[in-house]
C-alpha cells in the first residue's frame, strides 16, 4: 500500500496546471503580433452644392455634408486603435488641411468634434475645380508618411464647367485612396444660405459669374465652354461619370456613397490596410484556458477508477 | 464603481462558472461499507464548503479577469500656471514668401509660414498647462481646433495650418471666430489671442465695433506677430504715403489699439526675432488657471489575476491532500 501505485491524480494536475498558468498572467507576457492599422487622410469638398438635400436614410442629414460628417464619424469609430485619421477641407482648386493624421483612439472626442464644425462657410471661395482639387490633395498626401491613403469626398460638381480636365501630373497609383462619390443621380435644386445658414432660396443660373481669378489659358478656355443658360435654377447632381474618370486617370478607387455602410466597409479594406506590429497580452490567454483547465477537473469520471481497484 | 468598465463586457457571462464547485465535488468518490456509520464532522463539512467557495471565487476572478476590466480615464482639475490661447493663423497666400519678401515656392523651409509653423510647435509642446485652439483665415475662418488640452492635436493642427495659403486675408471673421471660444465660458487663466500674420488686412467698419463688443465681453487679449517683410511698413512709425490699400498693417495696428483691451504686436522680421517674441509672451502670461489633468485609462486585470491564484490555492492544498482508498 505504497503511494506509488496510487492512479494518476488528474484533478489536482489539472488544477496545478490552472494555477501556474494564472501564475504566469499575472506577469503579463507579450509577444509581437502583426495587425492592420489604416492612415486615412479625408478631404471633404464644402462647395455649396454639398449643401443639396438629396439623401433620405433614415436617422441620417438629408444634406450631402451633413451625410458626410455623419457617415465619417460612424466609420471613424470602428478603425481599430492605431490608425490615424487626418482632415482636410476642399473647395476651389485646393485641399486645405486642418490637421496632421492623429491617433484615432487616442484623440477620437477631439476629431468628431472638429468633423461636427466642418461647414460650408469655411470656403475661402466658391467655386470648385474638381481635378485640380484632386490633384492637390493627391500631392499633399504623397508629401505624407508612406501608406496614408487618400479619401476625396465630393459630388463632382463642377462651378464654373470647365471644357478640358487638366493632365494629371503625377503618378497615377502612387498614393492609394479612394473618391467617394456623394450625392445623387437627380438634378436637384441648390439652397442659397446667408452667412447665418438661413436658407434664401435656391442658386439660379443667373447668379453665377465667371470667376475672376481666371488664368490666361482659363479665358482662352472659357471661350471654348457654352455659356450657361442665363435663366432657371441652377441644378446640381452627382458627377459620376467625371469622378469615376478622375479615380481612374489617378489611380484612386471610386466608391458611391449611397448608405453609411458601404463606406465604413470600404474603410476597413485590407486593399488600403497596413500592418502595425503590435505587442499582444497572453495574459488573456493564459487565464482563459486555466479557467476551462478548472472546470474540466470537475468533470465526473467515477467508473474510471473502478478496474483499478479490482485488480 | 461606475468608473470600471470592461473590455468585453460579455464574457462576464461565463462567471456562472462559479455554480459548478457547488454542483460537483470536484472529488472521487470513495467507497464505504456505510455512511451511516461515519458520524457528521462539522469541521470537516466547514472545510469542503470552503473550498467550494474559494475555488468558486476563484472562477469568477478568472472570468473578470479575462473581460478586461480596466478604471476609465479620469480628469481632475488642477490649478496651473498659463493661459487659453487662440492660435489664430494666417494662411493666405502671402505666408508663402520667405522674410525677404521673395516668393520661394511650396517647399521652401525658410518661408515665413514654415518659420511660424516651427517656431508655434515648439512653443506649444513647452506650454504644458495651457489650453489651445487653432482658427485659421484667409478668406473665410476655418474652425481647426476647439481649446483643448489635447497636445498631440494641437501640434498635429500647427504643423498642417502652415501649408500653402491660398486666397486673400480676412482677418476680421477670423478674430471673431477665435473670441468665439471664449465667449460663455468660466474665465480661468488669461485669455490670449496669438495672432500670426503678415497683415495685408483690413477690417470693415460692422465688424470693427463688433470686435470692440467681443474684446471687452470676453476680457481677451491680442498678440499680434506681425511676419514683416523687409520690404513691409514699420507698424509703429506712419507710413509715407498711409493709405488703406497700401499699408494695410499700419492701419490694423491702429485699429488694435483701439480695442481697448491689452494688445502687443511684435514685428518679427526673421526667425529670430520671432522667437524672441513667443519668449516674451511666454514670460508674460502665467496666471493661475484651473486645467484637467487626464488620468488615462488603467488596466486592472492583474488584480483580478492575483485574487484567482490566491482563491485557487486551497483546492489545489484540498486536492493534494486527497486520500485515494482508506487506510487505517
Amino acid at each position: 500500500m505504497t503511494s506509488g501505485d496510487r492512479p494518476f491524480r488528474w484533478r489536482l494536475w489539472l488544477a496545478v496546471l490552472a494555477a501556474v498558468l494564472t501564475a504566469v498572467a499575472i506577469a503579463h507576457p507579450r509577444v509581437p503580433f502583426e495587425r492592420n492599422v489604416f492612415r486615412y487622410f479625408f478631404v471633404i469638398d464644402i462647395t455649396q452644392s454639398m449643401n443639396v438635400r438629396d439623401y433620405h436614410v433614415t436617422g441620417q442629414p438629408a444634406d450631402r455634408l451633413g451625410f458626410v460628417k455623419q457617415t465619417l464619424a460612424e466609420a471613424l469609430f470602428e478603425l481599430p486603435c492605431g490608425s490615424e485619421v487626418g482632415l482636410g477641407l476642399f473647395t476651389t482648386r485646393n485641399a486645405e488641411l486642418l490637421f496632421e493624421p492623429l491617433e484615432v483612439c487616442e484623440h477620437l472626442p477631439i476629431i468628431t468634434d472638429v468633423l461636427s464644425h466642418i461647414d460650408w462657410r469655411m470656403a475661402w471661395a466658391a467655386d470648385s475645380y474638381i481635378a485640380t482639387g484632386l490633384y492637390n490633395a493627391l500631392r499633399q498626401v504623397g508629401q505624407r508618411k508612406p501608406a496614408t491613403r487618400l479619401v476625396f469626398l465630393s459630388d463632382g460638381q463642377q462651378t464654373p464647367d470647365e471644357a478640358i480636365t487638366p493632365p494629371f501630373m503625377g503618378k497615377a497609383g502612387e498614393v492609394k485612396g479612394v473618391v467617394v462619390g456623394v450625392g445623387g443621380s437627380q438634378p436637384m435644386l441648390v439652397p442659397k444660405l446667408d452667412r447665418e445658414n438661413r436658407q434664401t432660396g435656391y442658386w439660379e443660373n443667373a447668379d453665377l459669374t465667371a470667376p475672376e481669378d481666371r488664368t490666361p489659358t482659363q479665358q482662352f478656355e472659357a471661350q471654348a465652354i457654352p455659356e450657361t443658360p442665363p435663366s432657371g435654377f441652377y441644378l446640381s447632381r452627382l458627377h459620376e461619370d467625371h469622378l469615376k474618370r478622375l479615380a481612374a486617370t489617378t489611380g484612386l478607387d471610386y466608391l458611391r456613397l449611397n448608405r453609411a455602410e458601404d463606406l465604413r466597409h470600404a474603410l476597413r479594406s485590407d486593399k488600403y490596410a497596413e500592418p502595425q506590429r503590435v505587442q499582444v497580452d497572453l495574459a488573456p490567454l493564459l487565464a482563459g484556458l486555466a479557467w476551462l483547465l478548472l472546470i474540466a477537473s470537475y468533470w465526473r469520471m467515477p467508473r474510471l477508477r473502478r478496474p483499478a481497484v479490482a485488480r | 464603481m461606475t468608473n470600471v468598465g470592461f473590455a468585453m463586457p460579455w464574457l462576464l457571462l461565463a462567471a456562472l462558472s462559479a455554480l459548478i464547485p457547488w454542483l460537483a465535488s470536484g472529488q472521487p468518490p470513495l467507497r464505504y461499507s456505510s455512511l451511516t456509520v461515519a458520524p457528521t464532522d462539522r469541521v470537516s463539512t466547514l472545510i469542503d464548503r470552503a473550498v467550494r467557495l474559494s475555488a468558486s471565487l476563484g472562477l469568477i476572478a478568472l472570468v473578470v479577469a479575462v473581460a478586461g476590466p480596466y478604471r476609465r480615464e479620469q480628469t481632475v482639475e488642477r490649478l496651473g500656471f498659463g493661459a487659453e490661447i487662440v492660435l489664430l493663423i494666417d494662411r493666405s497666400s502671402s505666408m508663402n514668401e520667405s522674410f525677404v519678401g521673395r516668393y520661394l515656392g511650396g517647399a521652401a523651409r525658410e518661408t515665413k509660414g514654415a518659420v511660424a509653423r516651427e517656431i508655434l510647435t515648439d512653443f506649444v509642446t513647452r506650454r504644458k498647462d495651457d489650453l489651445f485652439a487653432v482658427v485659421a483665415f484667409s478668406a473665410a475662418p476655418i474652425y481647426v481646433l476647439p481649446l483643448t488640452q489635447d497636445r498631440g492635436a494641437v501640434s498635429a493642427a500647427v504643423r498642417s495650418s502652415t501649408e500653402r495659403g491660398h486666397g486673400i486675408t480676412n482677418i476680421g471673421s477670423g478674430l471673431a471666430m477665435a473670441l468665439d471660444f471664449f465667449e460663455g465660458r468660466r474665465k480661468g487663466g488669461a485669455r490670449i489671442i496669438l495672432l500670426v500674420s503678415d497683415g495685408a488686412a483690413r477690417i470693415e467698419e460692422e465688424t470693427r465695433e463688433r470686435l470692440h463688443q467681443a474684446f471687452s465681453d470676453t476680457d481677451a487679449r491680442l498678440y499680434w506677430i506681425y511676419l514683416r517683410n523687409r520690404t513691409g511698413v514699420h507698424l509703429d512709425a506712419p507710413p509715407e504715403n498711409p493709405g488703406e490699400s497700401t499699408t494695410p498693417e499700419y492701419f490694423l495696428h491702429q485699429f488694435f489699439q483701439t480695442l481697448g483691451s491689452p494688445y502687443r504686436a511684435y514685428e518679427a522680421e526673421n526667425a529670430d526675432a520671432l522667437r524672441l517674441a513667443v519668449a516674451d509672451i511666454e514670460a508674460l502670461e502665467n496666471d493661475p488657471l484651473p486645467y484637467l489633468e487626464k488620468i488615462p485609462r488603467q488596466d486592472l486585470s492583474t488584480y483580478g489575476y492575483v485574487a484567482a491564484l490566491v482563491f485557487l490555492l486551497p483546492l489545489l492544498a484540498s486536492r493534494a491532500l486527497e486520500v485515494d482508498r482508506w487506510r487505517f
